[in-house]
């Protein structure tokens, strides 16, 4: 899942914020804390493209935010998946899984010619 | 209240929520790094470098926030401005009659100044089409275009061979062409049978379309070759505009021939798109070669001759050359050529007759509607300059009195918490939306207006270029609908500025304060307007009246013939080649034809006739009158039939009518009508003197008949020579026209089928140009009269509507909202009658007070009608008496209702009003 330079592949960071946010309303550190829990810390070497990416999937509409307070009662900003945001990440699963099966196909492949 | 406060954060909020957002981020990192141990310096550290490169993020985080606070506040404008027209619509449509007036008003302001512009344009000011028309100059009367005259040498038509001189002699001058009439023209087409069409023709010289700078659009042009060997170059050149619509732009046009009077010619090419002549109002279809006109018009050779006139010439230019310089050279250059080139009688004649000298630029072409209708035209154009005055001050009035009335929908929505500038953004909206529609409408009348007013001036469809100027519609457009947002913009932001507590205190009284129509008023605007509507309505109704009149008086003229009853035929003898003999013969055959005919009372001939539009004139010497100045030895003339006056109708006064005897080659006698006859003998008895034309011929009168207003009804008629009709003599030349008068027992009309059926039958070759009742030619000859009466009068009733429906307007609005005082008014004992009085009363000061300043204006003004008016004082009392009386009366009506309404108020519904 690197490319060459070491950062993620292009678009990965993206469709990972719309899944975390798919259980609702979350702040960046959640969502950071989320990644990397879930990755174990593999896929989120620096945290500072995540905010970057937080604000331009805002920009297009995927995403929504408002500030509230955190569990700890401190002022913080929470995004929140839009209705085109829904959309965006079953197009991204559902393209993942097709690319995913057909790589997968490719590398369990048992003969040299396809039938 | 959130969403517009974060619109109107800015970028200041933008930087400190992110830098907020990545502290936050950074605090809980540091804590749940010290959570396993370390330090906070070393927590922060790790947090830090764990999150990377600060600014980076920092700043690409606010551009993203800024990128799409951008987007949402123009999707938000966007979305307000929908609702707001959306809402203007609506509220619009509740008030159709509002908004139906105003659009009415702007479009008939907007219409008629448009359309009356775009005719002034075309007719007045547009240049030709050509490469810089700044650098033509004309030589000769361009109200002439179309004439010819025999016998004499001219300036205001020129000879070919004193053309010739022109165009070789001067020095101010790059080059100079020459183009003269065709008359009507009967071509056919390849020789096929077919109809015989009459395109409109012009000679020219060959250089014409060098001259002028003109490609062609197929085919090619003259060369200039064409003006080497007279009667060598049988070509055409044809307009686009004929090519579209005779030949459909079919390319085999060119090489194909035209028969034109029996001679053919070859098309060579069309002349570029757009291109339509020198001559403004009568489109050219065919240019022919100049040389061509002996071959062509073999019965009126006009090529050699230096007494037959009948071009005008224009020229180039030449770099540095200015007009100046022309006006300075020609003259001088024609009068040598004459001496040199002419007999000494000619010259002598010539010379002593004072030549006026036409010199002018020829940027605009050349018209003879120019005369015709710049006067009427610029009138109309003052005319309508108020009109648009009035309009605008109407349409403010109204939008005025409107949103006074508003002003309590206004506070109601502050308090509701509506924001100020979005109520200001709203009402500007509707504004604009009105000054859009009324925009709109405007354009369509201007459109077919110009049209409309080219019909009614007598202008074939397509004979002027009527594209609208945008300039012009731009300004028009600009200051109504400027008027509209001005006006709209004002009460808005007064409205936005009601003070909110006290209009919902005190009901609408507060706002009225600042408004209309109320009491000790401290902005009495919407009352300036109504007056000035008033007094301009004043002045536009005064002019209509007098210009009405005026047309009325020269309908009703005493022309001294029988109006009637006259029939003029206009026969065509030159293209049949009638000499003398022969014109005498055929006048005595279609007499005795035309006599018998039933239902003929007399029949007579003359070489001009009667609002044929042709006149002739000569100078006369009298012996023992001492001419003042060269205009007193000046006299019209015509050759008539014996008996012609007492024929058509007129008097004779003394001496007797030309008979018979006085026909022939030796007759010397004449009749003379009484204005010449009370010129030259003030005192005397003229019938039995003598003059002199031309130094040698000497004349006897023989009698003098009545004046005849026979070729304008707004002229007072010429001292006119009468000599006999069949008068062989060179000094006056050859009759080129033969004009039929028939008197008629009952309504000519129903004769004109008869007599041209008798025409044809004396000679069924004879072209009969024009036959008409007299009175159609009388009609025609004040169509610029009735152009500017009628439009003048539709404009006087459209203000008169505009300044009655505002004073409606201003008065309802005024009175609704004072509807608690006068429910007080009652409740304290005032009757109906009270209220209805006081209502009227201040309509009518205001209505008695724009009257006072609008006549005085109106006499002013008056002045500038003086040379459109007949037998009307541009201080005529009736009219500016009538104009005053309508408009108060029209005032008295419009406020009757808002008066009787306001009367009707009931105490306890002027209660529930609060």
């Amino acid at each position: 899942m690197l490319d060459r330079d070491g950062g993620l592949l292009r678009g990965t960071l993206d469709v990972l914020i719309l899944k975390s946010l798919s259980w609702g309303p979350r702040h960046g550190y959640a969502v950071a804390e989320w990644i990397r829990a879930i990755t174990d810390g593999e896929l989120l070497v620096e945290e500072g493209p995540l905010y970057t990416a937080l604000h331009r999937l805002e920009k297009n509409a995927l995403l929504t935010s408002e500030w509230g307070y955190s569990d700890n009662n401190r002022r913080a900003k929470y995004y929140e998946l839009s209705r085109a945001g829904r959309q965006e990440l079953r197009a991204e699963v559902a393209s993942w899984e097709r690319y995913a099966r057909a790589v997968g196909k490719a590398l369990g492949a048992a003969t040299p010619v396809p039938a | 209240m959130r969403r517009v406060f974060r619109i109107l954060g800015g970028p200041r909020r933008i930087r400190r929520e992110v830098d907020d957002e990545l502290a936050f981020h950074l605090e809980m990192r540091t804590r749940r790094l010290m959570e396993t141990g370390m330090t906070r310096d070393a927590a922060e550290r790790e947090a830090l470098r764990q999150f990377g490169d600060v600014d980076t993020v920092r700043q690409g985080c606010v551009t993203m926030d800024e990128q799409r606070e951008r987007a949402s506040s123009r999707a938000n404008l966007f979305a307000e401005a929908r609702q707001d027209v959306a809402y203007s619509l609506r509220s619009l449509a509740r008030n159709a009659g509002f908004a139906a007036v105003v659009v009415i008003a702007l479009a008939a302001g907007i219409g008629a100044s448009t359309a009356i512009f775009t005719l002034i344009d075309a007719v007045l000011l547009r240049t030709l089409p050509v490469a810089h028309p700044e650098q033509l100059v004309v030589i000769g009367n361009p109200a002439r275009v179309g004439g010819a005259s025999h016998g004499g040498v001219r300036t205001d038509l020129l000879s070919y061979p004193l053309y010739r001189d022109v165009r070789e002699r001067n020095h101010v001058f790059r080059d100079v062409f020459a183009t003269g009439r065709t008359g009507r023209i009967d071509a056919r087409i390849d020789e096929t049978g077919g109809e015989l069409e009459h395109p409109s023709g012009r000679f020219v010289s060959g250089n014409y379309f060098s001259v002028l700078g003109v490609g062609p659009a197929h085919g090619r042009l003259f060369d200039g070759g064409e003006d080497q060997t007279t009667g060598a170059s049988p070509v055409a050149v044809i307009s686009d505009a004929y090519w579209s619509r005779r030949f459909r732009r079919d390319p085999s046009a060119v090489g194909r021939t035209i028969v034109v009077d029996g001679s053919r010619l070859t098309i060579i090419g069309v002349a570029r798109t757009g291109f339509t002549g020198e001559i403004v109002g009568i489109p050219t279809d065919i240019w022919i070669p100049v040389t061509m006109q002996d071959v062509l018009r073999p019965n009126d050779k006009m090529l050699t001759d230096r007494t037959a006139d009948w071009l005008i010439v224009v020229g180039r230019l030449a770099p540095g050359a200015t007009l100046a310089q022309a006006r300075q050279e020609i003259p001088e250059l024609i009068e040598r050529a004459v001496v040199a080139g002419s007999p000494g009688t000619i010259a002598q004649t010539f010379l002593s007759s004072a030549p006026r000298y036409y010199v002018q630029s020829g940027a605009t072409g050349v018209s003879r509607l120019r005369l015709t209708f710049q006067a009427p035209l610029l009138t109309l154009m003052a005319g309508v300059v108020l009109l648009l005055c009035i309009v605008c001050a109407n349409v403010a009035t109204l939008l005025l009195a409107r949103s006074i009335a508003r002003g309590r929908e206004m506070a109601v929505r502050l308090t509701l918490g509506a924001n100020r500038g979005r109520l200001v953004r709203q009402l500007l909206t509707e504004s604009a939306v009105l000054a859009a529609l009324g925009a709109t409408a405007g354009s369509c009348v201007a459109w077919w207006g110009s049209r409309g007013l080219l019909a009614l001036s007598g202008g074939a469809q397509g004979s002027l270029d009527l594209g609208i100027d945008l300039r012009v519609l731009g300004f028009t457009v600009g200051a109504s609908v400027g008027a509209v947002l001005l006006f709209g913009l004002a009460p808005a932001l007064r409205a936005a500025r009601v003070d909110l507590a006290a209009t919902m205190r005190a009901g609408a009284t507060a706002v009225s304060r600042g408004g209309l129509g109320a009491r000790g008023q401290r902005a009495p605007l919407g009352r300036l307007l109504i007056v000035s509507q008033v007094a301009l309505s004043v002045v536009l109704l005064s002019g209509a009246a007098m210009l009405v009149r005026s047309l009325r008086n020269v309908r009703n003229v005493d022309v001294g013939l029988d109006r009637e009853h006259l029939i003029v035929a206009d026969l065509d003898i030159t293209a049949r080649g009638y000499r003398w003999e022969r014109t005498s013969t055929l006048a005595t055959t279609l007499r005795d034809r035309l006599s018998a005919l039933p239902g003929v009372r007399a029949v007579a001939f003359s070489e001009n006739g009667v609002f044929s539009g042709n006149e002739s004139s000569t100078t006369i010497e009298m012996p023992g009158f001492a001419p003042r100045s060269s205009d007193d030895t000046v006299v019209a003339y015509d050759q008539v039939s014996a008996g012609y006056t007492t024929a058509i109708g007129g008097r004779l006064v003394g001496g007797r009518e030309l008979g018979p005897r006085d026909e022939g080659a030796l007759a010397r006698t004449v009749v003379v009508n009484e204005a010449f006859a009370n010129f030259y003998f003030p005192n005397g008895r003229a019938v039995g003197k003598y003059f002199h034309i031309s130094d040698s011929l000497t004349i006897q009168i023989a009698g003098v008949v009545s004046d005849v207003r026979d070729h304008s009804l707004t002229e007072p008629p010429p001292r006119r020579v009468y000599f006999p009709f069949v008068h062989h003599d060179a000094q006056l030349g050859t009759p080129v026209t033969f004009v039929v008068e028939v008197r008629t027992a009952g309504d000519p009309a129903d004769l004109v089928q008869a007599v041209r059926r008798t025409v044809a039958a004396v000679d069924p070759d004879l072209p009969i140009d024009a036959i008409n009742p007299l009175t159609t030619l009388m009609q025609d000859s004040i169509r610029a009269e009735r152009l500017v009466a009628q439009l003048a009068a539709a404009f006087g009733v459209l203000a008169l509507l505009l300044a009655a429906i505002g004073l409606y307007g201003v008065m309802s609005y005024a009175t609704v909202r004072r509807t608690g005082e006068i429910g007080l008014r009652v409740a304290l004992g005032a009757r109906q009658s009270d209220v209805l009085r006081l209502v009227v009363r201040e309509a009518m000061v205001l209505v008695v007070a724009g009257v006072a300043i609008g006549l005085p204006l109106a006499f002013a003004s008056s002045r500038l009608l003086r040379t459109q008016l007949h037998g009307v004082s541009p201080t005529d009392a009736p009219s500016m008496t009538a104009a005053a009386v309508v408009l108060i009366v029209s005032g008295l009506a419009a406020t009757l209702l808002p008066a009787v309404r306001a009367s009707r108020v009931s105490p306890t519904e002027a209660l529930r009003a609060e």
